[in-house]
């Protein structure tokens, strides 16, 4: 029993009211198998919660006492087992209605009584290989979109970096904007429906999101890095940042129509709109602004109050939120004030997450 | 008793469930079982307390077991005592006798082997 093995036995459970049908199916599959028994659907279904996806077959009698084996399938629909979990159905019923409601309940395969050693073995291992190969495709895909996900993101990250970099931040920015308009967008339709978007679209906004202060590159250093007060004209010639970025994103020679671009223009042009119409550069209010760099801007706005600047201290988490929840860095969207105020709880935890996943 | 012989006196079909089973031995082993199998007795029992329900399970229960193990006779009585009682019928007392007898068959020949 405690012998060593390469892979660990595939595991087969047999459900069948009769303790001899039981034993006859176990033996007609060989001693390949660790097989486990229920003798009712009801344990059917315990012992099935129980192991989960390390079950590799459920060979399923249907007429049993307590619950019978249609029940168990629809059990296994309802919970969404039978898509991680093939089911052989066992039975002397053979009417095409019969075979048909097994089917449409999700079993892979039917098994006609009397049994017969070939066919049980021969279906049995058919099915755990297409299930085995199937489950191992989809880790190699969901690996594969993943780790691609995951390096464009970061050479977004590492590359927007570099502007604030320049502006002697070396902390999380980039990737704390991100989050943090990941986490309002993720919210605010429950605060207002026709703010409702599509995850995709979510990711895309989060991911442009670290573009926001491209126009930057075009600023110079002396004025970033300025510790006093900026004059009227210096303060002009920062805030071009938001209309020159959104001019470089324009002037892209190609995909001019991605939804990416599109967003990241909205974005550098209109982080530093405000809801009433005292931002800039266009002076936007309300949903004139575009979602995105409504969001965008509220993340921004709480990043830079809870970092140091060259100009200024770190402001406290609660701090911050109340000075934005005041209107001190200027007026949001009442829908989205009501999204901060219910992640700012988690806000900090996540952020802090976030920034261990390094991307 | 050879377990060709034994087929022949309880009207099985021997070579049909030897093309299943493969081998002498696991049809002698799952034979030997038969015995302790409790559909016969839960059916008995279901039809004094005139369970219908619990009735057809078993009965359906012996079928499937007698059809397995190719035990024909058996297996072809309890498939029309079945039927009887899946339309909700406890009227099997045509039935009943010669049911009772191939499965009393079946059980001492089982002994013999």
């Amino acid at each position: 029993m405690t012998e060593n093995r390469k892979a660990p036995r595939q595991k087969i459970l047999i459900v069948d009211d009769s303790e001899l049908n039981r034993s006859i199916l176990a033996d007609m599959l060989g001693g390949d198998f660790d097989v486990i028994e229920a003798s009712n659907g009801r344990e059917a279904v315990e012992l099935i919660s129980l192991y989960g996806g390390k079950l590799s077959l459920v060979l399923l009698d249907i007429v049993m006492p307590q619950m019978d084996g249609f029940e168990v399938l629809a059990k296994m629909k309802e919970k969404k087992w039978i898509q991680d979990i093939p089911v052989i159905i066992i039975s002397s019923e053979n009417t095409s209605q019969f075979i048909e409601r097994a089917y449409e309940l999700g079993a892979t395969d039917y098994i006609q009584r009397p049994f017969d050693t070939n066919v049980v073995r021969r279906r049995s291992l058919n099915t755990i290989m297409l299930y085995g190969k199937q489950k191992e495709l989809k880790g190699l895909i969901e690996e594969s979109v993943y780790r691609r996900e995951r390096e464009q993101s970061l050479m977004i990250n590492i590359l927007s970096h570099i502007i604030e970099f320049r502006d002697g931040d070396s902390g999380n920015h980039i990737t704390n904007v991100r989050k943090v308009s990941e986490m309002l967008l993720n919210t605010l339709a429950k605060y207002n429906a026709k703010y409702l978007l599509p995850q995709y679209e979510i990711s895309l906004i989060a991911l442009a999101s670290a573009l926001h202060d491209i126009g930057k590159i075009t600023l110079d250093a002396d004025y970033l890095n300025k510790p006093e007060k900026l004059g009227k004209k210096e303060l002009e010639t920062v805030r071009a940042h938001s209309l020159r970025g959104a001019e470089m994103i324009k002037k892209l020679p190609y995909a001019s129509n991605e939804p990416l671009v599109q967003r990241a223009y909205e974005i550098c042009r209109w982080h530093h709109e405000r809801w009433d119409g005292s931002g800039y550069p266009d002076g936007l209010t309300g949903d004139e602004i575009p979602v995105s760099a409504q969001v965008v801007g509220l993340a921004d706005a709480y990043d830079t109050l809870t970092n140091k600047r060259v100009y200024k201290e770190a402001v406290p988490h609660s701090k911050a939120v109340e000075m934005i929840l005041n209107g001190e860095c200027g007026a949001f969207n009442p829908d989205l004030l009501e999204a901060f105020k219910s992640v700012a709880g988690t806000l900090q935890t996540n952020l802090r997450l976030s920034s261990l996943e390094d991307i | 008793m050879t377990l060709e012989n034994f087929y022949e006196i309880i009207g099985g079909d021997y070579a049909g469930t030897k093309s299943r089973f493969l081998t002498d031995e696991r049809i002698a082993r799952f034979t030997a079982k038969f015995p302790a199998d409790e559909s016969f007795s839960n059916l008995e029992k279901a039809i004094a307390e005139n369970n219908v329900e619990e009735a057809f399970r078993a009965a359906h229960t012996l079928k499937g077991v007698a059809g397995n193990l190719g035990f024909t006779a058996l297996f072809e009585i309890s498939q029309t005592v079945t039927e009887i009682l899946r339309g909700g019928s406890l009227d099997i007392s045509a039935h009943m006798p010669e049911l009772k007898r191939l499965y009393t068959l079946t059980v001492e020949n089982i002994a013999k082997l």
